[in-house]
């Protein structure tokens, strides 16, 4: 049997502009795939094409065993999406709009008012599913566009930063909900641009950066790749070469914010007391320290050069 | 059998599987118009106002003027012009909506579904449709209330709702054309002036007889006098289906215009988005 999503040498162009450059992937029966990357990466366009809704500048694609050029309506009939801000219909009710998802995926009125029941209840909407959605939230809105995308048991399902805007309790219950669907075997594909998200969720990423994919793998072995801790340093605009200097004798030089000198610390956390004296010795004024452990963020600087916008705080020892 | 479809890669969909989703999405749509009343409920109010005002002030003048010689009351004479003007306004609806389903991403999700892409214009059209009929039924009533009776009686009624039902697809059809290759709601409703104007140089609120000049030229040549000339036959004078036919023709032709340029809008969008 064939890969649940298979892509070689994927390739979206809007004009002179290449979104999506080159993109070979696979993605395993049953796992959970995190996209990971920043903003205008290209993870919408790429899911786009996956979807149907796109159609690739060159490059092949398969999703559930169908092509997505050829046998696009096939892909439709397998594949569930919520795409970024949950397009939903405010004036319908979360129970009208399950009807309808169920009526375009040709599901008897019985049956889609069966499903409809069981997954409102599922994603917790059972109280909310009689009011109309613009009432809703927005952690209500995305739950009821995962129920939506799920209404015709789709093999492969497609999400598209569903976590985006949400607050950190609505996070936490997609998450869940998430892991519950993957656990009964459903093919997950998840772009996001948190890392803690993908680090959480998925069992295989891909970093997108440029429209090229610069990393893949298991987040853990990723990280492992990188190798050492990054010790951050804040230090004053005025001593930054100073501070890249006396630090380059504990580790290479890593990619920091303005303002911070990073560095990989070769020894561990056991040489940090040795770094900051060493920094200490030299006259340096440190403002802020931070030691952490090789993250996605890492991996992100690493193959990129850069970080990622919004990568979590890290271990703060001083 | 299978429907047509316009998507060269999409599954050929059963028929009855097209028009299931087809009447789904156009229970959306009424659903949508009626729970939005700040939306439909100008379209009937102000038509009734322009008449209310009307025949206070020149009520008298369908006792001399030329082209009111059948007429009762100046009420009769603007019934089909208020179901017009009611129609072309709310038919706009089905246009900003379409847009506003661009805008917001509902329409990505219906092409990401299996659906037949007909079904989401037939859906929307038939959605406006329906919403015409209540229209035209609304003016029937509420004048009725006031004295107006329809002389053709009861197919004479049925033929007012038939020819808004199709008005609307006229209007719809245009909007939805509109929709499909902007993708803005603004653009639509920028349309609304326009209605206005072929509404007013026509027969609608005045008969041509009592028109001179260009105006008259060009009110003659106007579709929407020949739409509402053949319905007020109806309303004024009694039954005629010579009268009716020509009316409902001209509607169906601009229908059919109509839809096929929202069909080839349609088209077009998908093939921008391949």
């Amino acid at each position: 049997m064939s890969h649940p999503i298979e892509a070689e040498g994927l390739v979206r162009r809007f004009g002179d502009l290449v979104a999506v450059d080159g993109v070979d992937l696979v993605v395993e029966q049953g796992e959970i795939f995190g996209f990971l990357g920043p903003n205008g990466a290209g993870k919408s366009t790429l899911v786009r094409m996956l979807a149907t809704l796109l159609r690739p500048s060159g490059g092949r694609a398969r999703v559930a065993g169908y092509d997505v050029v050829a046998e696009a309506g096939a892909v439709r009939r397998s594949i569930g999406v919520a795409l970024q801000d949950a397009a939903i219909d405010p004036l319908m009710t979360g129970r009208e709009l399950v009807r309808l998802q169920a009526v375009l995926h040709g599901i008897s009125r019985s049956d889609a008012d069966r499903r409809g029941d069981v997954l409102l209840a599922r994603v917790g909407l059972t109280a909310a599913a009689d009011r109309r959605v613009g009432t809703y939230s927005g952690g209500m809105r995305r739950r009821l566009d995962l129920a939506l995308s799920l209404v015709h048991e789709p093999t492969v399902l497609f999400l598209d930063e569903p976590t985006t805007g949400l607050d950190p309790t609505s996070r936490l219950a997609l998450w869940e909900e998430v892991r519950r669907l993957n656990g009964e075997g459903t093919t997950v594909f998840l772009t996001t641009q948190y890392l803690e998200e993908a680090d959480e969720l998925a069992g295989r990423i891909a970093i997108i950066d440029g429209g090229r994919i610069v990393r893949e793998g298991d987040p853990e072995v990723l990280k492992g790749a990188v190798g050492a801790h990054t010790l951050v340093v804040a230090v004053p605009a005025d001593q930054e070469a100073k501070a890249t200097d006396v630090l380059s004798a504990f580790g290479e030089d890593r990619a920091a914010k303005a303002g911070s000198v990073a560095i990989g610390l070769t020894g561990g956390p056991a040489a940090l007391s040795g770094a900051l004296r060493a920094l200490e010795d030299a006259g340096v004024s440190v403002e802020h320290v931070e030691l952490d452990a090789p993250s996605l963020d890492d991996v992100f600087a690493d193959a990129t050069g850069r970080r990622l916008e919004g990568a979590e705080a890290g271990e703060v020892v001083a | 059998m299978t429907a047509a479809v316009l998507d060269p890669h999409e599954v050929q969909i059963g028929r009855r599987q097209a028009l299931a989703q087809a009447r789904a999405l156009a229970q959306r749509s009424i659903r949508g118009t009626l729970r939005q009343p700040q939306v439909w409920l100008p379209g009937l109010l102000f038509p009734m106002f322009l008449a209310a005002v009307n025949t206070s002030t020149m009520g008298k003048a369908v006792e001399f003027l030329p082209g009111f010689e059948d007429v009762d009351s100046l009420l009769d004479f603007l019934l089909p012009a208020s179901i017009t003007q009611s129609v072309l306004f709310g038919g706009l609806t089905a246009g900003s909506d379409t847009a506003t389903d661009i805008q917001t991403g509902f329409f990505d999700r219906l092409l990401a579904s299996p659906v037949s892409r007909t079904s989401i214009l037939v859906g929307r059209l038939a959605g406006a449709s329906v919403t015409g009929a209540f229209q035209a039924v609304v003016f029937m009533l509420v004048y009725g209330a006031f004295g107006v009776r329809v002389a053709a009686g009861l197919p004479g009624a049925v033929l007012l709702i038939a020819y808004a039902m199709v008005l609307a697809l006229v209007i719809g059809g245009f909007a939805a054309m509109l929709a499909l290759k902007t993708g803005s709601a603004e653009a639509v409703q920028n349309v609304f002036p326009l209605t206005f104007i072929l509404l007013f140089i026509s027969s609608a609120f005045f008969p041509t007889d009592s028109m001179s000049g260009i105006y008259e030229s060009v009110a003659s040549r106007n579709p929407v006098t020949w739409m509402v000339d053949g319905m007020r036959h109806q309303v004024t004078v009694g039954l005629d289906w010579s009268e009716a036919a020509v009316s409902i023709a001209v509607a169906a032709a601009l229908a059919t215009m109509a839809i096929f340029g929202a069909q080839r809008a349609l088209q077009a969008r998908l093939r921008r988005a391949a």
